[in-house]
């Protein structure tokens, strides 16, 4: 049986009330945008920088490398295929997920989260309770919670690094606290995407006077949106209600629900009162590539100014942005 | 200036959305196809060309229930119940083959669409938004083997107003999974039973008969594979190739039988060309408007013996039992899930069809096969086989640096004599 509990994940369609119940610690990896280039011998170089960056920091560190995917995207998907040609000793573990919602998706989601409970009791010889699983999701719950109350009054970098701090730290430990951020006094915009380099983009756009008061991304307030906090008295019927509670979670642009997508933005725009959108992604990252003429029709028709820019994670570029992004906030 | 760029410029480059929905247009192109100035190589291509401008023509005509599909849905399915069967890709594949692409694929930027983006499926949205592709009454498309699929139907699903459907293949050895996968097929039939006015009854017969000509169409494919892997047969990859239209497009029709019934037929009947060629296997799919690579592949004595998306890789169906006969065909495809099962499934082509070399083409944007690229490579050299990977574009012409790629060709087919 393995003995080393930490546990990485990538995805926030990653089901952590499972792997928490498993007494695991699941850890969330960014990895390093300044180094993704070494992960070229084993991917190529037009699939998701995040993708890379993360396969590019496991390389180089020492195991073992545990890991749960998600089957929620191509980049995804190879990044497990190349994690599990490398890490061969290690867990290394694909969870199927549906793109549709509905009863089927749902029956189809709660079997792959029965696959990951056996999966789990046959690596660490730990089987899930229905116990384990409601204590861990309350757990899971609080720290939702608690991000939600210190997010409150913050903005930009310093917003997107505590929803990040949230990812990563384990469970039990107290998230650090988040001041005002960059931008404070600044213009209200939205932010939306795939994952960001609080360091790059989003840094840039605090300092361009942008005050970012809700961050539409991976990384940022997308998980914490909604409670994924589980019903039901058995272990089947709670896997059952948390499967539901995922695919009911604000749904990433991968997902069969663009109208559903479109309406969530347009009501966020208007709860924090943003005069603009900012619609900012990794480069190669199909799901957002096809999602942004829809989403820039949707913004059309409401009214609502939209910028788009483009991150390669590392965001060496984003000098060259600020004016791009200046001229957009005066525009507002 | 050559024949085809005179027919292009008098021709092609002038056709405008309302052309391509006119029945004169269609009678146009097939009575051009039946006459004697189409000598297609092979007399199935003759059948399968027939077919597709009739299909075409019914659903630029609206002449019954369309439905967009992408390369994995299953058409028994479609063509069982009486809806015709689109598949864009394909049609990209064919504008490209015309010269056509750039025009179609800057329209897709104009609106919106990075380049980043798959080329097949920007070409395809020009296409839709400058209203050159038929109407659908339905977008199927399965998750794999790529996610553009899905995203591109759902643009195009907006444009037209049409419904689309995703059907999720869950992950091969999953509990479940063909129950699963099972009922959403019934759940996408049962829609365009709709659609076709199709009753209960009349929705699994329709089913039984195209997956019975479907299983028709297999057995000769497979002695089509046979007679391939056994010499230096005279049915070159780079031709194969267009093959994948009728493998995704065909099968359960009768043109799809017909048409691997009398390629079986003719290459028996041509016999082997015997030589002592280079072997090939060709993975993901060529430059369709360009076929230099393949000319300096013939200049250097080598041969495609083998492509990957041509073969049968799944067993004979069940007419009494669709869903769950169609849940197998395309829930065990190499292309659905990890890409161990890919490079497994090619590893094996490789050995089946006695390969000396293979080359995988890196279609940009193409997620899933550059994604797997290296491990594809890697499997392949463990077996012996020495793999080049070539980057370039299957669609946008522009994107295509012949004299980088034929260098580094070059060099790969000298150093495997």
């Amino acid at each position: 049986m393995r003995e080393d509990n930490n546990v990485a994940w990538f995805c926030t369609y990653t089901p952590l009330e499972i792997l928490d119940a498993a007494g695991l610690t699941p850890e969330r990896r960014f990895g390093d945008p300044a180094s993704l280039e070494s992960a070229d011998i084993f991917l190529h170089p037009a699939i998701c920088p995040y993708v890379r960056a993360c396969l590019a920091v496991a390389i180089a560190e020492n195991g073992p490398h545990h890991a749960v995917f998600v089957n929620s995207c191509d980049g995804m998907r190879r990044l497990y295929d190349a994690w599990r040609d490398r890490f061969r000793d290690d867990f290394v573990y694909l969870v199927d997920l549906p793109r549709n919602t509905g009863s089927g998706s749902e029956e189809l989601l709660a079997c792959e989260y029965r696959n990951l409970v056996r999966e789990l009791a046959g690596a660490w010889g730990r089987e899930v309770t229905a116990h384990d699983l409601v204590e861990a999701a309350r757990e899971r719950e609080e720290r939702r919670l608690a991000y939600v109350s210190a997010a409150e009054g913050v903005y930009g970098e310093a917003r997107l690094r505590l929803a990040m701090a949230s990812h990563t730290l384990p469970l039990h430990a107290t998230l650090p606290a988040a001041a005002g951020g960059g931008g404070e006094r600044g213009v209200p915009v939205l932010l939306t995407g795939n994952l960001l380099n609080p360091a790059g983009l989003v840094r840039s756009l605090d300092r361009a006077g942008a005050r970012v008061a809700w961050i539409d991304l991976c990384n940022g307030d997308r998980a914490f949106s909604s409670s994924t906090l589980p019903r039901g008295d058995d272990l089947d019927g709670i896997l059952a209600s948390l499967a539901h509670s995922y695919l009911d979670r604000h749904p990433c642009a991968r997902m069969s629900e663009a109208d559903r997508r479109q309406d969530l933005l347009v009501e966020s725009v208007e709860a924090v009162g943003a005069k603009g959108v900012i619609y900012a992604s990794l480069k190669f990252c199909d799901s957002y590539l096809y999602d942004f003429p829809r989403i820039q029709k949707r913004l059309q028709r409401e009214g609502i100014p939209l910028l788009r820019l483009e991150s390669d994670y590392a965001d060496g570029h984003v000098g060259q942005l600020l004016t791009r992004v200046e001229a957009f906030l005066e525009m507002l | 200036m050559g024949l085809v760029e005179d027919v292009r410029d008098l021709f092609i480059d002038r056709l405008t959305p309302s052309t391509v929905h006119s029945k004169v247009f269609w009678k146009a192109a097939e009575s051009l196809a039946r006459s004697p100035l189409n000598r297609p190589q092979w007399k199935a291509d003759r059948v399968s060309l027939a077919y597709f401008l009739k299909s075409s023509r019914d659903a630029y005509l609206g002449r019954g229930p369309v439905v967009w599909c992408n390369l994995l849905v299953p058409c028994e399915l479609v063509i069982g119940l009486g809806c015709t069967p689109f598949y864009p890709e394909m049609a990209a594949a064919v504008v490209a083959s015309a010269g056509l692409a750039p025009r179609f694929i800057d329209r897709a930027t104009e609106v919106g669409f990075s380049q980043d983006a798959c080329s097949y499926h920007r070409c395809m949205l020009g296409c839709a938004v400058d209203g050159f592709m038929p109407r659908p009454d339905l977008l199927l498309a399965v998750n794999y083997p790529c996610d553009s699929a899905p995203l591109s139907f759902a643009y195009a699903s907006d444009i037209y107003g049409s419904p689309e459907m995703v059907i999720d293949i869950p992950l091969p050895g999953r509990d479940g999974e063909r129950s699963l996968l099972a009922a959403q097929l019934e759940e996408a039939a049962e829609v365009m039973a709709v659609l076709s006015g199709y009753s209960g009854s009349r929705t699994m017969k329709g089913l039984a008969e195209a997956i019975d000509l479907s299983n028709q169409a297999l057995t000769h494919l497979r002695e089509v594979e046979e007679i391939r892997k056994r010499d230096d047969c005279t049915l070159d990859g780079k031709d194969a190739m267009g093959g994948i239209s009728v493998l995704a497009g065909s099968m359960g029709s009768r043109a799809g039988r017909d048409y691997y019934r009398l390629l079986a037929e003719e290459l028996r009947q041509r016999g082997c060309a015997g030589g002592d060629a280079i072997r090939l296997m060709w993975m993901h799919l060529k430059p369709w408007y360009s076929q230099g690579l393949f000319d300096t592949i013939e200049r250097h004595g080598a041969r495609l013996v083998c492509e990957e998306y041509t073969h049968s890789c799944w067993e004979p169906m069940d007419p009494r039992d669709p869903f769950t006969s169609l849940a197998a065909k395309i829930g065990g495809h190499f292309l659905v899930g990890p890409v161990e099962r890919r490079a497994s499934y090619l590893a094996s082509l490789a050995e089946e069809y006695r390969i000396d070399g293979a080359i995988h083409f890196n279609h940009w944007g193409c997620r899933q096969s550059c994604g797997g690229a290296m491990l594809v490579k890697r499997a392949l050299q463990e077996k012996g086989i020495p793999t080049l990977i070539l980057d370039g574009d299957c669609v946008d012409e522009r994107e295509y640096q012949e004299g980088q790629i034929s260098t580094r060709l070059e060099a790969f087919l000298e150093s495997l004599h």
